[in-house]
């Protein structure tokens, strides 16, 4: 193989693992999952619901609440609803915990992450994987 | 041949006007175009509000503005489904993907993957994923483009395709990402102030009473030989094949390389989430008022244009806007469906720029620079590879359009794109950035399970051979009745990938999953925007 086999990624000094031990970056992954994952079996789990109504209650969602607005309409409404308040509350949510909790755990770090070391990212990158100048330890082919 | 029928003076006007603006901005953009990040990436300059609405252009094609009002128009309810699909398919996005990708990633899909996978087989799956998620989509809004310009315009469907093709090249070549960006950003302006207006024209016959809406529409609804309905079933027969395009439509945007392309050209994770937002915003608004605009015509339009409104009810919209107007050869009437008709072609101008620059990264950035040239090739070289390739894919679009004629099912080919999308490019992107254990072979497994299994199932769905949507029993394979394949291809998609994954050794993949999961999760090392803007 023709990767550049020296390392030659200053961001190399970065320890990754480090900062993934970091108790910063264990409340930021926790704080996000615990709003993200129920969101998600939330989100999805109300819009397959309603394209089940769909699929396989027609009569149901066909019946009137109000004069030619059917229950099918008035669900399909509660989509476009959900969508927008999820979305203005993970907004709100990033700017309040998780964006000043990443900003945190990588505090320590940010001095490495240098213009210089970028530019030696750059040239890396165009060489080849990053993967492969971040992990001097490319596995064997 | 007759290549100008009968041509629209006025339509032809708008559609100078809109193309005018366009290679003005292309103009302007194409000294900004030299290095990688300038042509893939804008820069990374653009703001989180601007591409909000670059990703309600890139996304909103001419099939969700006509296809989606026409199929409303015809079918009622059916047609909205798709509309509730294609927006809570942002929150897949926004929750899953837009800040790891703008984190993790530079230009491509790719790059995400060959973060912490060997880097060859990687690319080659995530470009075959984009490249055929992208074909599919590109070759059905030519078509599409053909058909609408030749009725509308009165232009011939070969030269409308051809047109249709040059302009998208020149945004792309010459403008690259910026260009694209902008086109994208005026269309969304245009078309969200062309719905807006309609519906005002319409809810203005009601007395603004969305009520009376359903009401007038649903009386419509009732003369004989009308599909329309207030409730579900009329256009999507099979309930589980309506499952199935549900599952497909939410998770398949999360996989379209053009949408997630967006989210490099940001200048932060922070701007790609309120992106999303935005878009969330601007595309849920358009469905609401693309119900107006259906139901419109239904009320308006009666039963006795559905004749008028062509195959699909595509051209409901456009005709409801000259009714609006005035009526035929009114000028109003001439200026309304003009003015529709020139919105919808920068509609698909917008899109298809969007698609043919996320092919040529896959082309240029993963294919040449990475693996035949192994990053040694200059800055300067793969960009020229990049509008190399642009120009060859979009040549090839265009003579399959052209050669496919207007036979191509379009919106079977977009259910396609969206299929595969989700089926191979979604579970291998989500499971590098979360899954620690993931590795190189699940991800060539989960890609290729993803494309083989929705185009085998696409290849053997009655749609193809000939029944109709929904009707189980006209296809050649009467076990299989499926016309989405989204239910058992993505499933399949992900199996690949773990029992990829299980099945192999591979050590570094787990050691640098934690750089990636890292900088995913923080945006440290990530991208910045260039310095100038």
């Amino acid at each position: 193989m023709a990767e550049p086999t020296t390392q030659r990624d200053p961001g190399g000094e970065i320890d990754w693992q480090a900062i993934e031990a970091s108790p910063e970056f264990q409340e930021l992954v926790r704080k996000r999952k615990a709003f993200v994952l129920p969101g998600t079996i939330f989100f999805l789990a109300w819009y397959m619901g309603f394209i089940l109504l769909a699929a396989y209650a027609e009569e149901f969602m066909s019946d009137r609440v109000y004069e030619g607005l059917t229950v099918g309409y008035c669900l399909a409404l509660t989509q476009f609803v959900m969508v927008l308040v999820l979305g203005l509350m993970y907004l709100s949510r990033s700017a309040k915990v998780y964006d000043p909790l990443a900003a945190k755990a990588i505090e320590r770090w940010e001095h490495l992450d240098t213009d210089e070391a970028r530019a030696g990212r750059v040239a890396d990158s165009r060489a080849g994987s990053r993967a492969a100048t971040t992990t001097p330890e490319e596995p064997p082919r | 041949m007759i290549v100008f029928a009968e041509i629209n003076t006025t339509a032809v006007i708008v559609f100078s006007i809109v193309l005018a603006i366009t290679l003005v901005i292309t103009y302007w953009a194409s000294k900004r175009a030299r290095s990688t990040a300038e042509f893939y990436a804008a820069g990374r300059g653009i703001t989180g509000f601007q591409n909000g609405l670059a990703i309600s252009g890139d996304y909103l094609s001419a099939a969700s503005f006509l296809g989606i009002a026409g199929l409303i128009y015809l079918y009622g309810f059916d047609g909205f489904l798709y509309s509730i699909g294609f927006l809570v398919a942002f929150l897949t996005v926004m929750f899953l993907l837009a800040e790891r990708m703008r984190n993790a990633g530079k230009y491509t899909i790719a790059d995400v993957l060959a973060f912490r996978l060997r880097e060859r087989p990687a690319r080659v799956a995530a470009a075959l994923g984009t490249l055929n998620v992208a074909a599919f989509y590109l070759i059905a809004q030519m078509v599409g483009a053909g058909v609408l310009i030749e009725k509308l315009v009165g232009i011939d469907f070969t030269l409308s395709v051809l047109l249709t093709g040059t302009f998208m090249l020149s945004y792309v070549v010459f403008g690259g990402m910026l260009a694209t960006t902008w086109v994208q950003i005026i269309k969304a302006v245009l078309l969200m102030a062309c719905i807006v207006v309609m519906s005002v024209f319409v809810l203005e016959r009601v007395g603004f009473n969305p009520i009376e809406l359903f009401n007038e529409a649903e009386t419509e609804g009732k003369a004989e030989g009308s599909t329309f309905s207030l409730g579900p079933g009329t256009f999507l027969k099979n309930p589980i094949d309506t499952v199935s395009l549900g599952l497909a439509l939410v998770l398949g945007t999360a996989g379209l390389p053009h949408i997630l392309m967006r989210f490099f050209t940001v200048p932060d994770a922070k701007a790609a989430r309120s992106s999303v937002v935005t878009a969330m915003f601007i595309i849920g608004f358009f469905y609401l008022l693309t119900t107006v605009i259906g139901f419109g015509a239904r009320a308006i339009l009666g039963q006795g244009g559905v004749e008028a409104a062509g195959k699909g009810g595509n051209l409901a919209a456009p005709n409801l806007a000259e009714e609006l107007g005035g009526g035929a050869g009114t000028t109003g009437g001439d200026l309304f469906l003009a003015i529709v008709a020139g919105i919808a072609f920068a509609t698909i101008l917008a899109v298809v720029a969007g698609l043919v620059l996320s092919a040529s990264g896959a082309v240029a950035h993963d294919v040449w620079s990475s693996i035949i040239r192994k990053g040694r090739d200059s800055d300067r070289e793969e960009v020229l590879a990049a509008k190399v390739a642009a120009l060859s894919i979009g040549a090839i679009a265009m003579a399959v359009a052209i050669a496919g004629g207007e036979g191509l099912n379009v919106s079977f080919m977009v259910g396609l794109a969206f299929a595969i999308a989700a089926s191979a490019n979604f579970p291998a992107l989500l499971l590098a950035l979360t899954w620690p254990r993931f590795n190189t072979t699940g991800a060539v497994t989960g890609v290729a399970f993803g494309i083989v299994s929705a185009l085998g199932l696409i290849i053997i769905s009655p749609i193809v051979w000939g029944g109709a949507p929904g009707a189980p029993d006209t296809g050649a394979f009467t076990w299989y009745d499926l016309n989405n394949p989204g239910l058992i291809s993505i499933p399949l998609g992900f199996i690949g990938c773990v029992v990829g994954t299980l099945l192999s050794k591979e050590r570094g993949a787990e050691r640098s999953f934690h750089e990636l999961y890292v900088r995913s999760e923080t945006g440290l090392g990530a991208e910045r925007a260039l310095a100038e803007h």
